[in-house]
């Protein structure tokens, strides 16, 4: 570990993130639909597009299904919330934002699995038949994928014997031999099939699908409209940056900001704006050539992450 | 070499056996499976080879060769001209794959809870990937009980034949020499009967499925 | 030298048949040889019981009283199969079941068989002997499928699934104790001598000899067709030609139990007797109970047999369990004992076959009235197997009980004595639907021939006769094994 940091830098750090994320995310939804576009040969819609239906969306007035109790209108807002409580804490820019200590995996994990469920209770509050058949799906995946995921974190955090996110990202700089460590890349490929299923793009689900019979995710927020709609993209593009930005920090740490400094943060800065863009326009790529499964093949993926995850601890308990 | 490394590239050689053997349970077609394996023979060449370069033995260093040509090239092979041209898939296996994953997950605990003492007892750092090997191990005999097809036991068995060269080139850094060609060549020879066999079945009752094969029991 | 020698008797007599084609004299001139065979192996145990362990081959080989023993085990269960195996040739291809050629392959892989066998129980390295393990199960595999109907076919895959697998356990065994024998200080070119590994045993480490010991308990105990992969067995044995059969029930099995005894000598030494001692006595009262209720049920005799078999090695490995040297003489008198009578049941269910089309024990009535020589033959065998004296296997039976009543496991041998009652009442209920009764058309078989016609040669019978008189001549006296018996005990528990 580096020196101390002061209070304010860390303050700073954790705005910057929050920040980020909020409007980075939406922008990654729009990069990563003009890359597919693109790669479809269309021209697409430009990258801001999404930032321009939030704002028209938000303008509009509010509706919600009559049988709807307060869960329907809270949920986007929870999920908002996780996404940048998460934000604020992980190590994205700099490996010790403020509330770094309490960046816990599991508690992250967690936080990001409390907006699911809210999301999922919000689906079957509508008591329409397809938020109802949305939730159910999405929970049944998330059954599968959240262990899948918590095991995979726990292989990550046996080398640096903590589950403390800056600590793990600190310890693999120090060692960046475990980098090609296979518990590792086990844990790598579980990572990633999760961060798919949970956010619901191919091949799990299919993010732009028009068909509700197929639909999961949005199925489940199909009864939102107007800024309630806004909030859930919001919350949605919010989270997939963090869950990329993690990805891009747990298993490539290389240009986060190790010591406090204008200079730092900003490669900090620019780095992760640059995996998370990297990561997104491989999302694109591989979405575009990338069939959805069937709905009854996704177990069998996600408990193949599971294994995979399982795989990793038992390497990570071996191989010390 | 520098030793951090060795023992790493070692332990990535080791662990993608492994994940081939994850693989074969996976994946239900027989071309990928076949692949699997293919991929899997290699990787245990290049475990024979680090462990060869790393004792300095000319012996083990052949016999990653042998262990390359043998079941990265020949047996995979022989395996694709046993089940044809058919693009055949393990359609109804006897434990469906995400419990068969499942399962796989607590036979790999199992297989690192019951080898302790081996890993105590070698002295080398390679000892410590011993129960990754008795993973493959388990995880071969999975494929052997789970499926139906004889393609696909034959796969499970050539799995369960890998882990088993897998543990030895660990423990040992390779039994004496004689021995290894001798177990070699009784595995080619293995596969050649059991592709006879097969071929056979195939010639005088169509297309194999064990469920068919069934008239002998109590 | 010697050793060398009698591993190439069978080797020689395969090429014979390879360049000679199969006709009856070239086949006669094999049978000859396996003759040559048995008498050399006599003259081993004898030299062997006189002046001690003889090497050869540069160390690999070793031919101590257990080896001599079983050697001579082989030699005459080979003698007696391939006597048979001409006359099954002859009948086989008189009824235009099988061609020259592919009687041709069925004897050369008849002597390769033995060759494997024998170069398994002469290795003086515990790796040659899983090299010469590994040999007969690819051998067989082939025999077992040579009749190439579905049934055979459908064996020979279950036989070399399940035997592979066991096979890589029992070689991964291997390489544990060698690892223990590495570590205790043996150096790495010795690590696989048996003799060095039985020095070096006290030293070893407990936990990895007994991982290793439990797998090769379970490897070959799959060869021998110890419950629980024993599911191989009944199919292989019913399907494969009777000459194979009486091969493999008969030697083929207990060679598998030798190398069980083998490393049980050095997991004794390394760990004490308790442990290899409930590891046997699970796997001998799971396949005798295994073995005893499928016997009631029965409708096949030849796998009426095969379950025998497995019953046979529960007793087998249960005398092993016990370990002291009288169990351990007893075990092998009763591995000498079974072969002879098992062999000579299986032949002579081959003939039975032949004349009366069908396996099936509904299928044979009031077979003693209608062939009297076959019938009492099989009769007689079927006596001698459920263990009534004068035979052998009443001898080592009981032997083997008493001692098990001396090392405290008077328990296991109850259960073992209760599971032979019910294989005696079934096999002996077996025995008389297909023995006795009074034939419904006196004269004629299923098949339209007359029993008159279809009489036995005594070319045919002699051999069968000869092992029923072998069988029960060392029942009664055991006197010119007894010294071999002996040291052959020792060899195991010293």
């Amino acid at each position: 570990m580096s020196g101390p940091w002061p209070a304010a830098t860390q303050l700073a750090v954790s705005t910057l993130q929050v920040g980020g994320v909020l409007v980075g995310g939406p922008l990654l939804l729009g990069l990563t639909r003009k890359v597919k576009a693109r790669l479809e040969g269309r021209t697409g819609p430009p990258v801001r597009q999404p930032w321009r239906d939030l704002r028209k969306l938000a303008g509009r007035e509010r509706t919600r299904p009559e049988q709807a109790s307060w869960i329907f209108p809270l949920a986007p807002l929870v999920l908002v919330a996780t996404a940048l409580v998460v934000a604020a804490g992980a190590p994205l820019v700099a490996v010790n934002p403020a509330f770094g200590t309490s960046a816990d995996l599991f508690a992250v994990v967690y936080l990001l699995l409390l907006g699911s469920v809210a999301l999922a209770l919000a689906g079957l509050d509508t008591g329409t038949a397809f938020g109802g058949m949305g939730a159910s799906r999405a929970l049944t995946i998330g059954a599968v994928a959240e262990p899948a995921l918590l095991v995979a974190v726990l292989a990550l955090s046996i080398p640096a014997r903590s589950s403390n996110l800056p600590a793990i990202v600190s310890s693999s700089l120090a060692h960046p031999i475990w980098l090609a460590s296979p518990q590792r890349l086990l844990a790598l490929g579980a990572f990633l099939i999760v961060v798919l299923a949970e956010n619901g793009r191919l091949p799990v689900d299919n993010p732009g699908t028009h068909l509700e019979l197929t639909m999961i995710h949005e199925a489940m927020v199909l009864e939102y409209a107007g800024p309630d709609l806004a909030l859930v993209t919001l919350g949605e593009s919010a989270r997939l940056v963090v869950l990329l930005g993690l990805l891009a920090n747990l298993f490539a740490p290389w240009g986060i900001a190790t010591r406090p400094g204008a200079a730092t943060l900003a490669v900090g800065a620019v780095t992760v704006v640059a995996k998370v863009g990297a990561l997104g326009v491989g999302l694109a790529v591989f979405e575009v050539f990338m069939a959805k499964l069937r709905l009854f093949r996704v177990p069998e993926l996600l408990s193949g992450a599971f294994v995979l995850a399982v795989l990793a601890v038992v390497v990570a308990l071996v191989v010390p | 070499m520098r030793a951090g490394s060795y023992d790493s590239v070692l332990a990535l050689a080791v662990g993608a056996v492994l994940v081939c053997a994850v693989a074969a349970l996976w994946l239900s077609s027989v071309r990928g499976v076949v692949r699997v394996l293919a991929a899997q023979g290699l990787a245990l060449g290049l475990v024979a080879l680090l462990l060869g370069l790393h004792v300095h033995d000319t012996a083990l260093v052949a016999t990653a060769g042998v262990v390359v040509g043998l079941k990265a090239v020949v047996i995979p092979t022989l395996l694709r001209r046993v089940a044809g041209e058919t693009h055949s898939r393990e359609t109804r296996p006897l434990v469906n794959v995400p419990a068969s994953l499942v399962a796989a997950a607590a036979l790999s605990l199992l297989a690192f809870s019951t080898t302790r003492d081996v890993v105590r007892l070698v002295p080398t750092g390679a000892g410590k990937l011993v129960p990754v090997g008795f993973a493959t191990l388990l995880l071969g005999f999975f494929v052997l009980v789970a499926r139906r097809k004889p393609v696909f036991q034959m796969v499970g068995l050539l799995l369960v034949d890998n882990a088993v060269a897998l543990i030895a080139f660990l423990i040992t850094a390779g039994v004496p020499f004689l021995i290894e060609l001798g177990v070699s060549l009784d595995v080619l020879l293995g596969v050649v009967v059991l592709m006879v066999l097969a071929s056979r079945l195939r010639a005088d009752y169509g297309e194999v499925d064990l469920d068919a094969l069934q008239e002998l029991r109590d | 030298m010697v050793l060398v020698a009698l591993l190439l008797v069978p080797v020689i007599g395969g090429a014979v048949i390879g360049l000679g084609r199969w006709r009856p004299v070239v086949a006669w001139t094999a049978v000859g040889l396996n003759g040559v065979g048995l008498a050399g192996a006599v003259a081993l145990a004898v030299r062997v019981v006189s002046s001690g362990p003889v090497d050869g081959a540069g160390g690999l080989l070793r031919a101590d009283p257990l080896s001599a023993f079983m050697t001579v085990v082989i030699g005459a269960v080979a003698l007696l199969s391939s006597w048979v195996g001409v006359r099954w040739n002859t009948e086989e291809l008189a009824r235009g079941r099988t061609t020259a050629g592919r009687a041709t392959g069925y004897g050369i892989l008849v002597q390769a068989f033995i060759a494997t066998m024998l170069l398994a129980v002469l290795a003086a390295n515990v790796g040659i002997l899983w090299v010469g393990v590994e040999a007969t199960t690819i051998v067989t595999t082939f025999l077992v499928g040579h009749r190439r109907t579905r049934g055979a076919l459908e064996a020979s895959w279950k036989y070399i699934m399940i035997c592979s697998v066991g096979i890589a356990l029992a070689f991964l065994g291997t390489v544990l104790v060698y690892l223990a024998a590495v570590h205790a200080g043996v150096p790495g070119g010795h690590a696989l001598d048996w003799r060095a590994l039985v020095a070096a045993a006290p030293r070893m480490d407990h936990g990895v000899v007994r991982l290793g010991f439990a797998l090769i308990v379970l490897g070959y105990g799959t060869k021998v067709g110890l419950a629980p992969s024993h599911s191989w067995l009944p199919d292989a044995h019913s399907q494969a030609p009777a000459p194979v059969s009486a091969l493999m029930s008969g030697v083929l099995l207990t060679v598998a139990f030798t190398a069980i005894l083998r490393f049980k000598t050095v997991a004794d030494a390394a760990l004490g007797p308790a442990f290899p001692r409930a590891l046997l006595v699970t796997m001998a009262l799971l396949s005798l109970a295994v073995a005893s209720s499928l016997l009631i049920t029965q409708r096949d005799y030849k796998r009426m047999l095969a379950y025998s078999s497995i019953e046979h090695m529960g007793l087998l490995a249960l005398g092993a369990a016990a370990g002291i040297p009288l169990a351990i003489a007893a075990v092998l008198l009763h591995i000498l004992g079974h072969g002879l009578t098992k062999s000579v049941l299986f032949l002579s269910s081959g003939e039975i076959l032949a004349v009366e089309g069908t396996s099936e024990i509904a299928g044979v009535r009031a077979l003693l009235a209608r062939r009297p020589a076959l019938g009492g033959i099989f009769g007689v065998g079927l006596l001698a197997l459920v263990g009534l004296p004068p035979f052998s296997l009443f001898t080592s039976e009981l032997l083997m009980a008493r001692a098990e009543f001396q090392v405290g496991l008077g328990w296991a041998a109850a259960l073992a004595v209760g599971a032979m009652v019910v294989v005696f009442v079934a096999v002996a209920g077996h025995g008389r639907r297909m023995l006795l009764g009074v034939p419904d058309n006196p004269g004629a078989g299923p098949d339209g021939s007359t029993g008159e016609g279809t009489r036995l040669p005594v070319s045919a019978t002699a051999p069968l006769v000869g092992g029923l008189v072998a069988c029960a001549a060392i029942g009664v006296l055991a006197w010119p094994l007894a010294p071999l018996l002996r040291a052959a005990a020792r060899v195991v528990s010293p």
